[in-house]
């Protein structure tokens, strides 16, 4: 014969001063967010923001003619070399990634990428500890996709 | 009454205890556990492959791979939470070959790097990476958050890419609807170089704080929730590896931000079908391979209605939307992910994979 289930209990109710929050939470939240999601709201931060960038870039400006006058480079010379160096990587990587692809299609024969080819110069790749160092080797293909794509 | 006044005592005990630990930050809940080897990199960008071990995963037993493209704002550990609480540890288990681009931490480096860098260079170069190592013609190709996007626009610019599938998860499409973040620049004419760092980027903490303003009374409500359960050591380390992660994010490439700001959020690019990818215009109706879309119902970061347009966007004739009730988190995380996302996901996946053979699989592990 079997037992009947035992009734469940119900979960026990949240503390008193839970109760209080959550009901100060419900009313404030509501008219929190339609604030929030106000055009004025973003009207006033864009133009904080833009009071912030106007107001650092005049301090910004000062403080670089007081380094130039010593004949040291300020911060914003540093900024603007970062960027460059930045700009240079960047160009490296895409070519990098450019010759790889290619190498992969030469050795594979599989169209994939549409963009065309830039690079004309080979690049020693940077430091890819995964990959061997005489470029990728493709492995031959065990299995083979049963559909072609698009469908 | 007695039990009452005991209860309190333990339970302030043990909340002193989680207290300090939380403050001293010891015993965090390890992130990204299941095992990885790093097959690819360039610049920050790095390819991981999953080992799909068999003694603790069963081994790979469908093909073609699948590859995870992550978010640019946010850490790829969100993915693989925790041992037993990880949406990459679901895929494996269910027999996947399973490989991640992660962007890692952009830096000034990585301020010139528009979409069309990762769209038309890292994510072919990635894919090309996984068919190399696996020997499939094809991937199922999956996309989170912003990556979702990111996927979506290589799918539709790249028609003959050798997608198998598409899926996206918590993927925006309508960038009206993205909150206070995307007002300030849509509505408030805000112009992206006021907000970028001395490095060229948006750093982590404007887009925290862009988050934190669509639901501003949560963080208090977080708090007091923590103060309420602190006695409770799940909970302390479900909230540890959780706002950990919500808080911390990685800087937003400029020109990337640039371009979304422009294209994405004032021009609502991919709803009014205004994008452009390396100078090519692109439609996300050249989308044909088959897609999912999941997208949640109570998403505070990725709100329903940002998400809602995508599965008519969409011109694949076998595509499919999954609408979960649950947050941003909940998709990949928790209960609601390892009942329903992850097990549809897979079926969906799986219908359209093939399976492998016995030897297959035994090279594969």
């Amino acid at each position: 014969m079997t037992q009947p289930p035992a009734p469940r209990t119900p979960p026990p109710s949240p503390p008193l001063w839970r109760q209080a929050f959550d009901a100060a939470e419900r009313a404030v939240a509501p008219r929190a967010e339609d604030l929030v999601r106000s055009e004025y709201f973003s009207l006033a931060t864009a133009l904080l923001r833009r009071a912030q960038t106007v107001a650092g870039s005049s301090v910004q400006g000062v403080s670089a003619r007081a380094w130039h006058l010593l004949n040291l480079p300020a911060g914003s010379d540093i900024s603007r070399l970062r960027a460059q160096i930045g700009s240079l990587d960047r160009e490296v990587r895409r070519l990098t990634i450019q010759l790889e692809q290619e190498r992969r299609r030469g050795s594979t024969s599989r169209p994939h990428s549409s963009r065309p080819t830039t690079a004309t110069t080979t690049e020693d790749s940077d430091a890819d500890g995964a990959q061997p160092p005489d470029g990728a080797r493709s492995r031959p293909a065990r299995r083979r996709a049963q559909r072609p794509s698009g469908s | 009454m007695l039990d009452r006044v005991r209860r309190d005592v333990e339970r302030n005990a043990l909340r002193a205890r989680n207290g300090i630990k939380l403050v001293a930050g010891v015993d965090r809940p390890g992130v990204g556990q299941t095992p990885k080897d790093v097959v690819w990199q360039r610049g920050r960008t790095q390819l991981w492959h999953y080992r799909n071990d068999p003694d603790t995963y069963g081994g790979v037993r469908y093909g073609p791979p699948l590859l995870i493209v992550f978010s640019m704002v946010s850490r790829s550990y969100i993915l693989d939470l925790t041992p037993g609480n990880s949406f990459v540890e679901q895929l494996l288990n269910a027999g996947f070959d399973v490989y991640m681009l992660d962007w890692g931490e952009p830096d000034e480096r990585d301020a010139g790097n528009g979409l069309e860098d990762y769209v038309d260079d890292y994510i072919p170069a990635g894919i090309d990476r996984v068919l190399e190592l696996s020997g499939a013609d094809e991937v199922n190709l999956f996309g989170y958050c912003f990556g979702g996007d990111l996927a979506l626009l290589y799918a539709a610019h790249h028609p003959d890419a050798p997608l198998r599938s598409l899926t996206v998860l918590a993927t925006p499409v309508d960038f009206r609807h993205m909150g206070p973040l995307a007002d300030i620049f849509a509505v408030g004419g805000m112009d992206v170089g006021s907000v970028l760092d001395a490095d060229g980027n948006v750093p982590p903490s404007v887009v925290v704080q862009g988050f934190r303003a669509l639901t501003p009374t949560a963080e208090v409500t977080r708090y007091v929730t923590l103060w309420e359960r602190l006695w409770n050591d799940d909970y302390v380390a479900s909230y540890q590896a959780m706002t950990g992660w919500s808080d911390d994010h990685v800087p937003f490439p400029g020109a990337a931000a640039r371009e979304t700001a422009e294209m994405l959020v004032r021009n609502n690019g991919m709803v009014d079908d205004r994008l452009t990818v390396g100078g090519d215009r692109v439609h996300l109706s050249d989308i044909q391979v088959p897609f999912l879309t999941v997208r949640a119902n109570r998403d505070h970061i990725v709100p329903p209605d940002a998400t809602a347009p995508l599965i008519d966007l969409v011109g694949s004739p076998d595509k499919h939307e999954l609408c979960l009730d649950a947050g941003h988190m909940g998709l990949v995380v928790g209960r609601t992910a390892a009942k329903t996302t992850v097990p549809t996901i897979i079926d969906f996946v799986r219908r359209r994979s093939d399976p492998l053979d016995a030897d297959d699989t035994r090279e594969e592990a």
